[in-house]
Order: structure tokens, then sequence, then C-alpha cells
């Protein structure tokens, strides 16, 4: 009977951490093959020819179009610099620098992927279109309350993520610009 | 006590193992790739221009809603791909998957090529014998050896203003994308 209880345990040890372990890492790995500066992450080398195996298998498990490493970067947050989940019942300002690239875009999203964009306002932002301080910061206001300056303004209600999309990027070759990202300030909830 | 930890240590092992596994296994056993989604699209030797991402719509291949996508498939084993056209004075870049999604390469006109994309696909064979043919290259061709056969290539053209979007995506049908037999 022992022998019977010590065998369940360990296969139930085994699924938990093999099945687990694989979810996790290939949903929110922070340990390979990612980069991360605060909430940013990104799989830096999923634009490789030979990305290792882990970006590979999140690849196969995503079925997106990932960019290139000559076109660009592309960053997910899904939670605040202060480590809090997104949360479309709470404002967001997201201000600092950007690392250096031709263009970026802001674009925020549901759990399934979908644009979450309030209908008849700008899908996505874009870096040639917004309003900068006088030091060259950006200040962009995210949520589904009336904002000033910069607003992506957003709809429902709900967790989401916001994806920095950095196009023919310095970011793409090393960590050491990976500093200027930007923070997500949490407003008012 | 001793026998349990000995149990769990072995469970924590095995989970080890499943999980290497699972990662090395799972780009060939995933049900829907994006080489499957591609091949929805009847992009065959011709260039298909993806409709707008919309807010609320699914976006099952990840589309930046800001870029204009443009997508070609092609199969080097019926001869070199090329692409060709001419894409507006603004940014644009290129990248030729393989089957597993994977980029073989990539590049955008920020390095030097302008407006026209003038690009030759060969696999290892065709290379060699374009190299021993000694055949003079058009300026400007930009060429991709390819470890493998089956390819899809994408060009991506942003248009600085949203505006702007449906004369971009009306040039970008225009590229011509296929074989040469």
């Amino acid at each position: 009977m022992r022998f019977v209880f010590h065998l369940l345990l360990m296969v139930a040890v085994a699924l938990a951490v093999g099945f687990g372990l694989s979810w996790y890492l290939l949903t929110d790995n922070r340990f390979f093959g990612v980069v991360q500066s605060g909430p940013w992450v990104a799989w830096s080398d999923a634009g490789s020819p030979s990305p290792n195996p882990y970006t590979r298998a999140h690849l196969a498990r995503a079925g997106v179009l990932q960019l290139g490493q000559a076109e660009g970067l592309q960053f997910t947050a899904t939670t605040d610099s202060e480590g809090r989940p997104l949360t479309r019942d709470c404002s967001y300002r997201i201000e600092g620098q950007t690392p250096v690239a031709t263009f970026w875009t802001l674009a925020a999203l549901d759990a399934a992927g979908r644009n979450i964009a309030a209908p008849g306002t700008d899908i996505a932002l874009r870096s040639s279109t917004i309003v900068r301080t006088g030091e060259g910061a950006i200040v962009v206001h995210v949520g589904t309350t009336l904002a000033p300056g910069n607003w992506l303004e957003l709809t429902g209600n709900g967790p989401f993520s916001l994806v920095l999309t950095l196009y023919d990027t310095v970011a793409s070759s090393g960590f050491g610009s990976l500093d200027t990202m930007p923070a997500i300030v949490l407003e008012a909830c | 006590m001793v026998r349990t930890a000995l149990w769990l240590l072995a469970g924590l092992l095995l989970g080890g193992l499943i999980h290497l596994v699972v990662v090395l296994t799972l780009p060939s056993l995933a049900e829907e790739t994006v080489w499957d989604r591609i091949g929805t699209l009847e992009a065959e030797n011709r260039i298909v221009v993806m409709p707008p991402v919309e807010a609320g719509g699914e976006n099952p291949f990840g589309l930046d809603p800001l870029i204009i996508y443009g997508i070609c498939q092609v199969d080097l084993s019926t001869g070199p791909a090329y692409m060709n056209g001419v894409l507006p004075d603004a940014f644009w870049s290129v990248a030729v998957y393989d089957r597993d999604g994977t980029v073989i390469y990539s590049t955008t006109n920020r390095d030097g090529i302008g407006t026209t994309l003038d690009l030759g696909i060969f696999n290892a064979a065709q290379t060699r014998l374009l190299a021993q043919q000694e055949i003079d290259i058009n300026e400007g061709l930009l060429i991709v050896e390819s470890p493998s056969d089956p390819l899809f290539i994408t060009v991506r053209l942003a248009p600085p203003y949203t505006a702007l979007r449906t004369r971009y995506a009306e040039e970008m049908a225009n590229l011509t994308c296929g074989t040469r037999q």
C-alpha cells in the first residue's frame, strides 16, 4: 500500500513539474531565451535563424509571425513597474525614454490577443504621432478613463497586456540600450 | 521519511525529463503552426496583402495593426524564388521564413535599399549553380541562400499616417513573387 502511495506521489510530482514548468517557461519565461527590462519582456532570439529550443517551442506554440532580427524587437508587459497585473479597472502612465529605433508602435491586447482599443479611437499609437516632453521623453496614458495628452483609450474590463514593438532598433543587438525602456506607472483605480 | 524524500526526488527528476521532452518535441507536435495558417491564405507564388487588424477582432498571426503585411509562399524545389517591385518611400522590411516559422533572412530598406525590392532566394544546389555559371547579378539584388525548399516571404510596410494605408496596400499588391522554372 505504501509502495502504491509513493508511486502515485512520484507520478503526480513528475507530471506537475514536467508540464507545469513547460507551460510556465513557454508562456511567461523569465529564465531562458528572454530579455527583461522592468515589466517589459521580449524573446530576443525569436527572429534569429537559430533560436534556442525554448524560443523555438514558444514560437511553435504561439504560431505568430515574429519579427526578423534585422526588422525589430517586440516587448510585452503584463504588469506595471511595481509588478501588479495590468487591469482595465485602473489607468496607467507609460513614461520615460525608449531604445533607439526608426519608430515604435504601442498596442493593448486582451488575454486572447485581441486589440482592445476603444471603438473610433486609434487602434495603436505610433512614435511619430505622439507629443513628447522637452527632453524627448514619452508620456502615454493608457486606460478606459479620460486622460490628457497622449491617450491609448481602452474598452471593456479585465486584464490586458501592452505590446511595444521597436522597428529597426539597436535593442536587437544587445542588452545595454534596454536600460532606456519606459516605466509603467499606476495612476488610479 | 527518507524513503518518501527519495520518491519525491525521483518525481522531480522524472519531471525534468518530461519538461525536456516537451520543449524539444513541441515544434513538431504543434497542431496549428504558422505554416498551417499561411497555407489558408492561398499565397502560393503571389503576394497576398493581409486584411487590417480590427479592434476586438481575432489576430491569429499577432500582426501589428499599424503595419501592412504582404505574404508570398514559394517552394524552391520548382526553381529559385523571386520577389520584385517598388514600394512607397516609407519604412518597409522583408523577412524569409522556413516551414517552422524560423526567420532565415531579414532586412529593412534602411540598409540602403531605397524603394526597390529585388530579392532572389536559392537553395544550396541553385546557389552552387549560380556561382559555377558566373551569371551577372543585377546591382541591388538581395541574394538569400535557403537551407530548405518550402518558404514564405513577408513584407512589412509602415505607412506614416493611417490615411495612406489604402494607397500603400494597393502599391504592395503590385509586388510580383514566385519561382522561376
